[in-house]
């Protein structure tokens, strides 16, 4: 089988990955790179487990092939995971109760991610939309949705805090 | 620690993509497995050839039923059914006749799966299609084709309680309705995977990717093998989700870890979610002919019920339970001492079926609910009102129903329904926003009280351990798919040894830790391994006291603990540490257990203490009331559930906060089975829901505004922590809820009788029309 070379970056690293043609994105980040955070639960791009950042954009890990991200820049759950321990996000997932199982948890949180970083006071409409695309067996959502709307609260705060600073100057 | 809503610890290495599922695992060498599966619903083999896939570059070997070995048994059933099996029972591989549309004929392994697909591509087969039973009640029919030699029925059975003819005859209202439950099923979120490794010098097989019930299947797998159990060890990686289908003895089950016995090399499969769509048990698929009366009063006085379940093409693991289950508890939490069932459990050509999630309660919940509220019409009186005349009383406990499943009589442990009753509805009016019809929108309002008998399975086991820097081991015999076993049981231990949730390591689904395991099904984890940790807990603090007591010289009454140190009573600065005397009871210690001279003798054995817990048959009881709110569009047929309100009685919550997970994430799941999901078959018994597009499980467009009340009222009497299973009930009760709601809203009682609640079915009864 004939294998093509990629190179693009990965959680801010580059990468040359050696792929053959057939091979999806997700599979390659699983397979060559053992960045196994990304999980496979229908591999048809229904729901949603195996979302990656494409620059800065969640796709779906499973529908993309490796050969298509020559020279793209791609976020997995570990990328945006601090060294140790959790970010803002993932801490609200875990103070709400918001993952069972875990498996879906690294797309919804990215999917999430991409959201705040867009919108960082997103609505519940907004965060009803953007995790529209990823399918949840366990918590029947609702503390997805508390968990994102507790740190959409908080930037409002921290942006409110910022003003007020930033006006009393 | 017990009733502390503490965050789960298995929670961050979720979060940081870290868990460690069966599809993260790879070992040197390793090969992937593929499996052929019939592309018919019935059709017998006349010929294989599987010479060109073998002669494909990468395919390693390719095993069909005429590899296996001599005398292999088909895979039983694990627990008591209500007639003879064996004529039923699934082989690994189909030799002659493939039966449904999914069963495995071949097994490729090649050194990557890409390689075993295209292997398998090239496999020749030569099908002589039969005629297919796509409907188990047309293939009750005397002309039908047959499934399976001895027939298409499994089983039938029944109970005739009281006197259901004289409380018919002097009924004050009948109602008579037949309702209709659609194939289903759990669908976890990762598909089912085995990676199966064996090292043949030292004779050890490895098996990793099991779960629910590893031990079962561990002990099952050596029988298959005609080996020593100790020449396999299973262990359980995380798991995404099983809701009961994940975790059987499939044909995987043999076939991966025979290959890498047979290959001597690591082989893996990873079922991909069309495979899983066909291979995965199915669920629920039943009809229930419902007569039920009551007087001038309300008063219910019988059910009479005929019940039909298609259970597919073959019986597995878990024969005919989920009928049973149904036919047993169908009179629900009521009064009614006059109950007949005759049930049935037929056979198709479809896939087999087994538990999901409430498994024939979610089905027998929503056919005797739809009629209480039918009845309630007919009289002219409240849904609620009429519950609130029949529920049973608490001075009636327990409640022995009269009938009995998988052997077992079924017995309402404790409970005091009313008190739950009037707290969720008087909650859910208190609540209730003003809303009525407007335009095309009808709303509505329906409500369930349900039974779900819980924590079924005879034993379970735990053992507990301190070791010599003071972390607390638990290893239990329960298995986790996503519930947070590891926090619960780390609680348990935590709340008696008094030591830091962080100073314990909960272990569990392998079988080289423990000897014994029960599993994780039927909502029994908390209250079995819960009070298997319980009393293992309990044994090593009284030794670890004793032993205090022994080191620091003083009466054993005189040592309390405090502080996760044992100190004399009154002059704390006395005091020794369980990491002290986990080293002082360490084997080979002088200090306490002098050696002897001459002849051996027994040494201590750690600070440890293994615990078996015996169950109750009947289990625990837990009552639960769902309330919900639609609003149907008539020009649509489309149905939001608008609000929802779930009030359990959970006996005693380790974490409320991981109960309300459960009931709310149950909810939605049984939200799904009421208005979206169905397993769909053509004439010809061909898979028509095949992918996420065709079967349409709840996103979070869904998932309505839900408030679970975790009530801790009645204590279970079955163990001493007074724990209830409370896994399932979320999920037991959202069809009747649901589908008493969507009648009400459109006014159109006998016309909401069949599942899933889909757009069309809904407009059809809006013409006022039941459609088949």
């Amino acid at each position: 089988m004939k294998l093509f070379s990629v190179t693009l970056v990965v959680n801010g690293r580059a990468v040359t990955l050696r792929v053959e043609a057939r091979q999806s994105l997700a599979d390659a980040l699983r397979g060559e790179l053992g960045l196994t955070g990304t999980h496979l639960g229908c591999e048809h791009g229904v729901c949603g487990a195996c979302t990656v950042l494409l620059d800065g954009e969640p796709v779906r890990g499973c529908l993309l092939l490796a050969v298509q991200t020559e020279g793209t820049e791609v976020t997995t759950i570990e990328g945006i995971s601090p060294p140790a321990g959790l970010n803002e996000l993932q801490e609200s997932f875990r103070r709400h109760h918001a993952l069972q199982c875990g498996y879906c948890t690294p797309g919804m949180v990215l999917s999430l991610h991409a959201l705040l970083a867009r919108d960082p006071t997103a609505d519940e409409e907004a965060i009803r939309e953007a995790i529209s695309g990823n399918l949840c067996r366990c918590t029947g959502y609702l503390p997805i949705l508390q968990a994102a709307l507790h740190v959409a609260q908080s930037n409002r705060l921290k942006r409110a805090d910022t003003s007020s600073t930033q006006s009393s100057a | 620690m017990i009733g502390a809503r503490l965050v789960r610890v298995e929670d961050e290495r979720f979060l940081r993509g870290e868990g460690r599922f069966v599809a993260d695992i790879s070992l040197p060498f390793m090969t992937e497995a593929f499996v052929l599966r019939s592309p018919h619903a019935h059709a017998r083999i006349s010929r294989i050839d599987i010479g060109p896939a073998l002669a494909l570059d990468g395919v390693q070997a390719v095993v069909t039923a005429a590899d296996l070995p001599a005398r292999l048994p088909p895979i039983p059933c694990r627990i008591p059914t209500h007639g003879n099996m064996e004529p039923f029972l699934q082989p690994v591989l189909c030799r002659d006749v493939a039966r449904y549309v999914g069963e495995p004929v071949a097994v490729v392994v090649a050194s990557n799966r890409a390689m075993a697909e295209d292997g398998a591509e090239r496999i020749a087969i030569d099908w002589q299609p039969l005629p297919a039973v796509a409907d188990a009640i047309a293939g009750l029919k005397p002309d039908a084709p047959a499934v399976h030699d001895a027939g298409n029925v499994a089983s039938r059975w029944g109970f005739d309680l009281g006197n259901v003819e004289t409380a018919l005859s002097e009924a004050a209202v009948t109602v008579r309705q037949t309702f209709g439950i659609q194939r289903h099923t759990a669908m976890p979120l990762e598909t089912r995977g085995l990676l199966a490794v064996y090292d043949g010098a030292r004779r050890m097989l490895e098996v990793h990717g099991p779960t629910k019930v590893p031990h079962t299947n561990h002990a099952l797998l050596a029988r298959m093998l005609q080996v020593s159990t100790a020449e396999i060890r299973f262990i359980e990686p995380d798991v995404g989700g099983s809701f009961g289908a994940r975790g059987e003895f499939y044909p995987e089950d043999f076939l991966i870890p025979w290959l890498a016995l047979r290959l001597r090399k690591p082989v893996r499969w990873i079922e991909d979610r069309l495979e899983h769509f066909a291979a995965i048990n199915h669920s629920r698929e039943s009809r229930f002919e419902v007569t039920a009366a009551a007087d001038a009063e309300g008063r219910l006085t019988a059910f009479d019920v005929k019940l039909v379940a298609d259970l597919g093409a073959y019986i597995r693991t878990h024969g005919d339970v989920v009928p049973s289950h149904a036919a047993a508890s169908f009179p629900g939490p009521y009064r009614v001492r006059n109950y007949r069932v005759a049930a049935v459990a037929a056979l198709s050509n479809k896939t087999p079926s087994g538990t999901v999630r409430a498994p024939g309660m979610f089905e027998a919940n929503f056919a005797r609910e739809r009629a209480v509220d039918m009845l309630a019409d007919k009289l002219g009186i409240d849904p609620a009102e009429i519950r609130r005349r029949n529920l049973i009383r608490r001075e009636e406990m327990p409640w022995r129903v009269g009938t009995e499943s998988v052997r077992r009589p079924i017995i309402f442990d404790s409970g005091d329904f009313s008190f739950v009753f009037e707290r969720a509805v008087s909650e859910f009016d208190r609540t209730a926003l003003p809303r009525s019809a407007s335009g095309t929108i009808r709303r509505g309002r329906g409500i369930c009280a349900l039974v779900e008998p819980s924590a079924f399975g005879a034993f379970e086991s735990a053992r507990v351990e301190v070791d010599g820097e003071g972390f607390v081991h638990v290893v239990t015999g329960a298995t986790s798919q996503g519930q947070g076993h590891e926090t619960s049981l780390a609680q348990v231990a935590a709340a008696v040894l008094e030591v830091p949730i962080d100073r314990i390591r909960v272990r569990h689904g392998d079988t080289g830790l423990i000897r014994f395991g029960g599993g994780t099904y039927a909502s029994r984890a908390a209250v079995m391994a819960g009070n298997a940790v319980h009393a293992a807990a309990v044994a090593v603090k009284a030794k670890a006291l004793r032993t205090a007591a022994q080191k620091l010289e003083v009466a054993e009454e005189d040592v309390r603990l405090a502080d996760g140190r044992f100190e004399l009573a009154g002059t704390p600065e006395v005091n020794i540490t369980f990491a002290a005397i986990a080293r002082l009871l360490a084997p080979g210690n002088a200090e306490l257990l002098q050696s002897p001279t001459v002849a051996n003798i027994a040494d201590n054995d750690g600070l440890t203490a293994s615990c078996h817990i015996r169950g109750v048959p009947s289990g625990t009881s837990v009552f639960a009331v769902h309330l919900a709110e639609v609003a149907v569009d008539v020009e649509t047929g489309q149905v939001a559930v608008e609000r929802y309100l779930v009030a359990a009685d959970v006996g005693r919550a380790i974490n409320p906060r991981i109960v309300e997970g459960q009931l709310i994430g149950g909810v939605v799941q049984g939200l799904g089975g009421t208005l979206l999901e169905e397993i769909v078959y053509d004439a010809e018994g061909q898979l028509q829901t095949g992918t996420f597009a065709d079967y349409l499980l709840p996103s979070v467009h869904d998932a309505p505004a839900i408030t679970a009340m975790v009530i801790e009222h009645a204590l279970s009497p079955s163990n001493p922590l007074g724990v209830k299973g409370v896994g399932e009930v979320g999920t037991s009760g959202a069809a009747a809820a649901i589908g008493n709601a969507v009648a009400r809203a459109l006014g159109v009682p006998a016309a909401i009788n069949a599942l899933p609640l889909t757009p069309e079915r809904v407009i059809a009864a809006t013409c006022a029309g039941p459609v088949p």
